[in-house]
């Protein structure tokens, strides 16, 4: 900052900040209440951008709703608005790919492959399987190593509605295609979830960030536990209760799934930043295989061969796809297993009609419109539809 | 070389330390010569002997004979005073001849299962007991008789295995499905006290969730943690017991959620196993047969304590090698099931006098092995907190295995480290090799090799760097001691189930042969199928030990027939369960998707593997009284179909609490809302700048109940730094302001220009028009004209302003409505 910007902010100084805040809390204390066409078109457009809208807009959402009665297709002009990629879809994504849940952190190849697959209408339920990527056309090109091809997109505020292109994993990273799994195999989810541990993390965050399901609230310690691995000590610290009343529950569920990921790793040598996806078919990860002294007579990983053990016991309330059979080899058919179920979609709407109704469902006629959401969601996975119906709702609050 | 193969080993002991053995003692404290009892008071350990000058030993095994069994027990305080020439029949340990010897004792042992050999059972059965402990005593001559009879090179003794009893499974009590009695009794004190956490919708909520308001849809998550039969082991009771979550006093709080359990229990009635199942016979633990858990290197044991005795203030030394080092126990250190001590600020020392031997005996060989079964409690333990310690206070010592948080820790006096044993050794920080687990920890120290440590049969690669240094300074009048220091100030958290202490270095691999060989009580459970599969003498057989206080390890099943002519064939097996008194266990069922074929080619004369994974059980009722049982979903022809128990969908969720409609813009939202307002792109340098520094000073949450002063600080920073780009650059602020002459001095624009060309744009533009959602436009007009043209604004100047006030009366009034709430929330 210059000396001489300085100098002119400092003039009206104090007083200025006090006239500030104090306009800004008069104004605060106000409280709105929602009334005509007019208001709920700004309440639609504010939500679903995160900026207000023009005047031209508003009198176009406007008339959607008072002349044509088609809120719907004055929260679709909204989303036309480059601010919903640019920020509100952004900023819905970004929590997702780092193990701190932080939105501060920059823009990367699974928060822009989620934003893209909502500007295109692409099925969600491919979010945690299809050989998908999207990237932009600046320079530094996507690079296996680094974030750099996103953080400069972000850097140079590109508009990211036009910017994006979809193109595919495979083509792009190297990986195979089989080997692919949507966002799971990106290099910004390998760098959280992948990197080092035992991959649990991948599996637990999936959970937490697609299903709104936390470990916690799943756990069934009623499962076989025979695919517990040799590192899950069954006696912490020489008592065995701790197993039987937590590490179980979580444990004897996950870890049949979480044998999906066994190829799969975040290489990296000293520095964190410039490492990348390792993929080693046929070959289990090390770190499925340490600590087997722990308990011997647990599971060792031969290969990524995986089951869901909760189709069956209480977790079967998640819904899962009847017409998938439960089990699978590697992570691509395991993220099918958990995209398909309806915990899934319900989590989507949920998290979309949180995002724009800034709050959660909170009573019946809420949560009787989540479920019409997940209902229609669900046929077709059009993700940006949901952002348009939930924000068509909260406007009338 | 295992202990069944250790004569040349013995040998060279007895000729290096037979200045030990032979030193005659006068006779003192002679046990009584009949069967009688005699274990009032610990007696002198001390092995009495005299120098033998009878006819050398005929054969090999003789000669193995009179190093492992008859040396030690012809001593006048063991066997020698009574069984001594010309004393009471058998003559085992006469001195005038070792080969009669011999010849009286063989009747006597059972060579494949010495600890059921006669001179064993009946010292175990209280035969004159040298020390307070009859089972010591067996244990001792049990390993004397392992060391003779051992044979090597078949690879370790065969296990005989029995056929258990015919049991049939018994009655439990099992949950009704109404859920009645649950609810009059145990549900209201849940939904008083638990329902905090244990409900679906709390605001942490923590499964299982037996305390919503629903009593069906609590009955059926409780289940697990009500024990019928039992209802003090219920989980419901013992997570009081362990002082969780008590609503006021734990003891008393436990003792009320017991009592509404039993209340329940006592209006339901034993129910029969349910027919439908197709189960095996039914087996205690102590039904089975005794595995020997494996061959061990044992040959240079000078210390061994496996704690089999299970009660009093004495751990027992049952290496066989005199004095004795018994420990005694101090302060909160008690038993283990299945084997071992726990301590908690405790300790188990010896007296200085008898640990002599260790300094002694290791001195001698100049290298020795310390080889225990420790559980840690934790990886937070520190000082090192002392597991095992030859030493005398926190500042001497010979020899000390300890634990800094995930490090093992060695400490060793020699003459290239201090009196303390510093500098130590330790594995690496980075291995975190120490975990809260059951882990067996060899140290070991040799001349060439210095110190190592071996952490479940594998060296854990950390070198010594230090030079191995000699033994020379090692001091004898220290005292060994487990789980704290000998001055009690260095307390360990955790448990031993063995320690052994050899006077040579093992080498990996005998260390990895003990490691494989395991720790504590194991039996084999033979489970009757021969009804299920129509063959004689079938068997399911698992390994079973007590894992630890609260549970059983079942491991490695086999079918297995005792009759060598059967050879099963074809014979599918799928959903095998464990059940323990009367029902299947509900957590822990490994084998419930087992699903194999037992064919000839794959039994072999030790049966066939099934799976090569274990699990671990609940106990209920303990040891002496669990009663194991299998059932199978297919077995043979026999078969049940599984039903999984009823799935209640989850109960209604509350309303929340009235939750605001509206909230913040967020960090982005702001950033682009200002940029979009005023037309500045927000690549612009001196915003960009501003926004990256601020960026985390923005709300980040559109909570509105979470916006603080530091936010508005931020918001006003960034709305002053795009309202002043906005302002300096003509294009943008003539669109914006258009036909206002920002060369005029600001004293000399009148208030009717300011409001109608500045005031008036900014709120159309940021606030819209005709919105009653946002604040009165005529309150809002008046704060900003105040602003400027009020009695102190920005536009009034005594006489002329500045030049550049004009631009900067605007600059204000665009920021402190950009900067405030008419755009912040949304």
């Amino acid at each position: 900052m210059s000396g001489k910007r300085q100098s002119k902010h400092l003039l009206p100084g104090a007083w200025l900040m006090i006239k500030l805040l104090t306009l800004s809390l008069v104004v605060l204390s106000t409280t709105p209440a929602i009334s005509g066409p007019r208001e709920q078109a700004k309440r639609i457009h504010d939500r679903i951008t995160g900026v207000p809208p023009s005047a031209e807009t508003l009198e176009k959402m406007v008339d959607e709703i008072e002349n044509n009665n088609d809120p719907l297709a004055a929260a679709m002009l909204a989303i036309e608005h480059p601010d919903f990629y640019n920020v509100t879809l952004k900023n819905w994504a970004t929590p997702w790919t780092n193990e701190e849940q932080t939105p501060f952190a920059p823009l990367n190849d699974y928060s822009a492959t989620v934003i893209g697959m909502v500007r295109d209408e692409v099925p969600f339920n491919e979010l945690l399987s299809a050989d998908i990527l999207y990237i932009g056309s600046n320079t530094p090109a996507y690079s296996n190593n680094n974030n750099d091809h996103y953080e400069a997109m972000e850097n140079q505020a590109l508009n990211l509605k036009d910017e994006l292109k979809r193109t595919t994993q495979s083509s792009v990273t190297g990986l195979s295609s089989e080997a692919t799994a949507g966002i799971i195999t990106t290099r910004a989810a390998a760098r959280a979830f992948f990197i080092d541990g035992t991959n649990r993390a991948m599996f637990r965050f999936t959970m937490l960030n697609h299903l709104c399901k936390d470990l916690e609230l799943i756990k069934d310690p009623t499962r076989s536990n025979n695919r517990v691995r040799q590192d899950v000590s069954r006696s912490p610290g020489g008592d065995s209760r701790v197993f039987f009343n937590n590490c179980v529950g979580c444990h004897a569920g996950m870890e049949p799934l979480t044998q999906a990921y066994a190829y799969y790793t975040y290489e990296y040598t000293d520095d964190e930043e410039t490492g990348h996806l390792s993929y080693t078919p046929d070959n289990v990860q090390p770190k499925y295989l340490i600590n087997s002294s722990v308990f011997k007579d647990g599971y060792a990983t031969p290969d990524d061969h995986w089951d869901n053990y909760w189709r069956e016991g209480p977790n079967s309330l998640l819904g899962w796809d009847q017409s998938l059979t439960g089990s699978g080899s590697g992570a691509k058919s395991m993220g099918q297993e958990l995209a398909n179920s309806h915990a899934f979609a319900e989590c989507q709407v949920t998290k979309a009609f949180q995002a724009v109704c800034l709050r959660s469902p909170g009573n019946a006629a809420d949560r009787s419109k989540i479920s019409e959401m997940t209902n229609n969601f669900k046929s077709g996975y059009n993700m940006k539809r949901v952002f348009a119906e939930s924000a068509v709702y909260c406007a009338e609050d | 070389m295992n202990r069944h193969n250790n004569f040349g080993k013995h040998q060279e002991w007895l000729q290096r330390f037979a200045w030990l053995l032979i030193p005659v003692i006068a006779l003192i404290g002679l046990p009584a010569c009949q069967d009688s009892i005699s274990n009032d008071s610990q007696q002198e350990t001390s092995v009495t002997s005299s120098t033998y000058n009878g006819p050398a030993a005929r054969t090999n095994d003789i000669q193995g004979f009179r190093i492992s069994v008859w040396e030690p027990l012809r001593a006048q305080n063991r066997c020698g005073a009574c069984h001594n020439a010309g004393g009471q029949a058998p003559l085992f340990a006469r001195e005038d001849d070792v080969n009669q010897a011999y010849d009286a004792v063989n009747p006597f042992i059972n060579r494949t299962e010495p600890d059921e050999s006669s001179l064993v059972t009946k010292v175990a059965n209280g035969h004159n007991c040298w020390e307070a402990s009859n089972s010591a005593c067996a244990t001792i001559i049990t390993n004397y008789i392992e060391s003779w009879v051992g044979d090597g090179a078949s690879g370790g003794r065969q296990i005989e295995l029995e056929a258990p009893p015919e049991k049939v499974v018994g009655d439990s009590k099992t949950f009704p499905d109404d859920p009645s009695l649950f609810t009059s009794n145990v549900h209201p004190l849940l939904t008083k006290y638990c329902s905090e956490c244990h409900v679906e919708d709390a605001a942490s909520p923590q499964s299982p969730y037996f305390a919503g308001s629903d009593s069906a849809v609590a009955y059926a998550a409780v289940k697990t943690s009500i024990d019928l039969d039992s209802p003090n082991n219920s989980r419901l009771v013992q997570r009081l017991l362990e002082l969780h979550n008590c609503w006021d006093d734990c003891p008393s709080n436990a003792q009320e959620m017991e009592t509404a359990i039993a209340n329940m229990a006592d209006n339901i009635s034993p129910t029969p196993v349910d027919p439908d199942l197709v189960v095996s016979r039914a087996l205690s633990l102590p039904e089975g047969t005794v595995a020997s858990g494996g061959s061990r290197q044992e040959s240079d044991i000078i210390a061994l304590y496996e704690f089999k005795t299970g009660t009093g203030n004495i751990a027992y030394d049952t290496s066989g090698v005199d004095p004795a080092i018994n420990l005694t126990l101090s302060g909160d250190t008690t038993w283990v099931e299945g084997w071992g001590l726990e301590f908690k600020t405790g300790k188990a020392q010896g007296s200085t006098s008898d640990s002599r031997k260790l300094s002694q005996l290791i001195k001698a060989t100049g290298e020795y092995s310390i080889e225990a079964w420790v559980v840690p409690a934790n990886v937070t333990q520190e000082g090192p907190a002392r597991i095992v310690s030859y030493s005398a206070g926190t500042d001497d010592r010979n020899f000390t295995l300890g634990q800094t948080l995930y490090n093992y820790n060695f400490l060793h006096r020699s003459s290239t480290t201090d009196g303390n044993g510093e500098p130590g050794h330790s594995t690496s920080d980075d291995d975190e090799d120490l975990q809260a687990t059951e882990q067996h920890v060899v140290l070991t120290f040799d001349p060439e090799n210095g110190r190592r440590i071996y952490i479940d049969g594998q060296f854990t690669d950390d070198q010594d760097e230090t030079a191995p240094g000699n033994l020379n300074d090692w001091d004898d009048t220290y005292a060994l001691v487990l789980g704290n220091e000998a001055s009690s100030n260095r307390p360990w958290v955790g448990k031993i189930r063995m320690l052994a202490i050899h006077n040579r270095a093992l080498t990996e691999q005998q260390i990895q042969q003990n490691f494989e060989a395991g720790v504590g009580e194991k039996y084999f459970l033979l489970f009757n199928v021969s009804s299920l599969v129509s063959l004689p003498q079938s068997y399911i057989m698992f390994e079973v030990s007590q894992y630890d206080n609260y549970s059983y390890l079942f491991r490695q099943p086999k079918f297995i027939s005792l009759d060598k002519n059967t050879i099963p064939d074809s014979i599918p097996l799928q959903g095998m369960r464990i059940g323990i008194n009367g029902r299947e266990a509900a957590i822990g069922q490994a084998y419930a998707r087992l699903d194999t074929t037992i064919n000839s080619s794959d039994y072999t004369a030790n049966g066939q593997l099934l799976s090569n994974i274990g699990t671990t059980i609940a106990s209920e009722k303990g040891a002496e009284n669990d009663q194991f049982f299998l059932t199978f979903e297919r077995l043979g022809s026999q078969t049940n179909v599984y039903t999984e128990p009823e799935i209640l969908p989850s109960g209604a969720v509350a309303d929340s609490e009235p939750q605001s409609t509206i909230g913040l813009r967020t960090f982005d939202e702001i950033n682009a809302s200002m940029s979009s307002l005023t037309g500045v792109s927000q690549t612009l340098s001196s915003v960009q700048t501003t926004y990256a520094t601020i960026k985390q000073q923005l709300p980040s949450s559109e909570e509105i109940s979470g916006f603080l002063s530091s936010h508005q600080v931020a918001v006003s920073q960034l709305a002053i730094e795009y309202c002043s780009a906005m302002v300096d650059d003509s294009s943008l602020r003539g669109d914006f302001f258009p036909g206002f002459d920002f060369n005029i001095n600001a004293n000399d624009i009148p208030a009717s220009t300011w409001q109608d060309q500045i005031v008036a744009p900014l709120m159309s533009r940021f606030m819209g028009e005709n919105l009653t959602t946002q604040p009165d436009p005529a309150m809002v007009e008046s704060e900003l004209m105040t602003l400027l043209t009020g009695s102190v604004g920005l536009a009034r100047c005594s006489g002329q302003c500045a030049a550049d006030r004009t631009a900067k009366a605007t600059m204000a009034a665009c920021a402190s409505l950009l900067g405030s709430a008419v755009v912040l929330l949304q």
